[in-house]
């Protein structure tokens, strides 16, 4: 079976000498769900854009479904969100999504979808809050049911009922054997609903792993506060745990990888409250750097 | 699939078409509605005599025409500038917004991600411009045929016809031009830009050239040249068509290929 993506040594180096993409070599397994993370200007979009044939790599190439992305087809079954959709301001939504179904040889249909997401499909976009153009923008993506659907951003000005909703579309999707490949600039918006994670820096990909495996590695900044005031040593003791700042009853912690024996040596003690500050990407980084170093 | 480019194109410009049809019209039938007291007004024509070598020429009458006559009138007072300028700033318009202005306004992205050539998309774009350049040609021709007659002018149909349509192929070219400066360019204002100065010195060269011999030459440089000048008195040249018809073609294929090849602008 064909890879849903697959780029080999993709580079793209813009007038005026910016390199967005150094050599990049992906492969995302058709069926899979795979975020796509990293800084803002990290060269998310510029792949993506390539990948749909809107730009065109300086070196190095990529294949859709099997197919090269400089040939209109690979894009007959794929499905796109970009990063700043811009819609019709004088069409409606439905005039939208029937104009852009109009443009591919499949058919497809969107009323389950905008029912889904409440989307508004009578008024000119124009008159739409930005949230409300992001689902028409989202409902197109998805409209035509899709081998493969590539959203750059695609949660970006949703309110979080509407984000939820949007995870398990993603996740339905892959469970009918269509591949979903999504972009954003933090983990946490992936790992509930990614098998897998890319990461991108400066245009490099700089590591590629199954999401457990990545939050494995990350760092998280723990905050703890006790009844009474305990011994620093014990938790300066625990497998991956550094103690930042300890002041009586307060304790704060930079604890890397697994939290379990963290929560087992809390287990014997008064906690009174407990704040776990979620994976920083920049961390995560810096991790896969010091191993490449290595 | 690729006919959506086309519908929508159209589907966007219904409305400014039409109100370019019902202002053209207005226009036309205006100066018709003038032709009878101008006619009977014999010291017109004398007056004329007295013009300025530069305006007899650039008006389309410097082979004496007789402004009395109805050929001589609407050749002078629409055909050698108005009825033109209204084709060309449609052309121009439709031209640079349709590719240049959408591009701009990221509103390609999404047509483009779908699976067709680009180059076809800037095809089907001059496509549109082309049938809206015929809708507003037509809409000339209508309001001649039934104005032309109650204002009791004497028409040679086919002729009259033949030279709207001529300077609907001048303004094709123009807006050809719109096109391709747009898909190099990706900027608007750049794209009106060029074609309307293009326009503007063309008419002033080609209007010229009878006067100013070192100009003369420069004449085969200007499109207005091919379009041809004083249509209903003297016809249209079809030779002079067939170079306009062939420069378009040929702007519209670079055109294409000039979008086929370069990157879309993020929005």
């Amino acid at each position: 079976m064909d890879a849903a993506i697959e780029t080999r040594g993709l580079s793209k180096t813009y007038r005026g000498g910016v390199q967005a993409l150094s050599g990049v070599d992906l492969t995302v397994n058709a069926g899979e769900v795979f975020g796509f993370v990293g800084p803002n200007g990290a060269g998310k979009s510029t792949l993506i854009r390539s990948l749909l044939d809107l730009i065109r790599p300086t070196a190095g190439t990529a294949r859709l479904l099997g197919i090269d992305s400089r040939d209109p087809r690979s894009r007959e079954r794929v499905g796109y969100l970009p990063g700043d959709p811009r819609l019709h301001p004088r069409l409606s939504g439905r005039a939208q999504l029937d104009s852009l179904l109009r443009l591919r040889p499949v058919g497809g249909g969107y009323e389950d979808l905008a029912e889904r997401f409440g989307a508004a499909l009578d008024r000119p976009l124009r008159d739409l809050s930005k949230g409300n153009r992001q689902k028409i923008a989202l409902i197109q993506a998805f409209m035509q049911r899709p081998a493969l659907v590539v959203l750059d951003e695609p949660t970006s000005g949703l309110d979080p009922l509407v984000q939820e909703e949007f995870r398990s579309l993603v996740r339905e999707t892959a469970s009918s054997g269509s591949t979903v490949f999504l972009s954003s600039h933090s983990l946490d918006e992936v790992q509930h609903v990614a098998d897998r994670v890319g990461i991108i820096r400066g245009g490099r990909l700089v590591a590629v792993d199954v999401v457990e495996a990545m939050l494995e590695r990350s760092v998280r900044h723990v905050s703890v506060r006790f009844a009474e005031p305990v011994d620093l040593k014990t938790f300066a003791q625990i497998p991956g745990v550094q103690v930042v700042d300890g002041d009586g009853p307060s304790l704060s912690l930079r604890v890397e990888g697994s939290m379990e024996p963290l929560v087992k040596a809390l287990g014997g003690e008064r906690v009174i409250d407990l704040t776990s500050t979620p994976a920083d990407l920049e961390e995560i980084f810096l991790g896969y750097y010091q191993e490449q170093g290595e | 699939m690729i006919g959506e480019v086309l519908r929508r194109a159209l589907g966007d410009r219904v409305r400014t078409l039409a109100a370019w049809c019902v202002g053209a019209a207005a226009y036309l039938a205006m100066i018709v509605a003038v032709y009878p007291s101008i006619r009977n007004a014999s010291g017109i024509s004398d007056l004329a005599k007295h013009y300025p070598d530069v305006l007899k020429e650039l008006f389309g009458m410097g082979a004496g025409i007789n402004l009395a006559s109805a050929a001589g009138y609407l050749d002078t007072e629409l055909f050698s500038l108005m009825l033109p300028l209204f084709l060309l700033a449609m052309a121009i318009g439709t031209g640079a917004g349709t590719l240049a202005g959408e591009h701009e306004a990221g509103l390609l992205e999404l047509v483009v991600a779908a699976p067709l050539k680009r180059g076809s998309v800037v095809v089907a774009k001059a496509v549109g411009l082309t049938v809206e350049l015929a809708a507003l040609a037509a809409a000339m021709i209508v309001t001649l045929l039934i104005a032309g007659p109650l204002a009791d002018m004497s028409l040679d149909r086919p002729r009259m016809a033949a030279a709207v349509l001529a300077a609907a192929l001048l303004a094709l070219m123009h807006g050809a031009l719109a096109l391709a400066v747009g898909a190099a360019t990706r900027h608007r204002a750049s794209a009106i830009g060029v074609p309307a100065a293009l326009a503007a010195v063309g008419y002033l060269v080609a209007g010229l050239a009878g006067l100013a011999d070192w100009l003369s030459p420069f004449r085969y440089l200007s499109p207005f040249h091919y379009a041809g000048r004083a249509p209903l008195e003297s016809g249209v040249d079809a030779s002079g068509l067939i170079v306009l018809a062939i420069v378009t073609v040929v702007l519209v294929g670079a055109a294409a290929t000039l979008f086929q090849r370069r990157d879309m602008a993020s929005a």
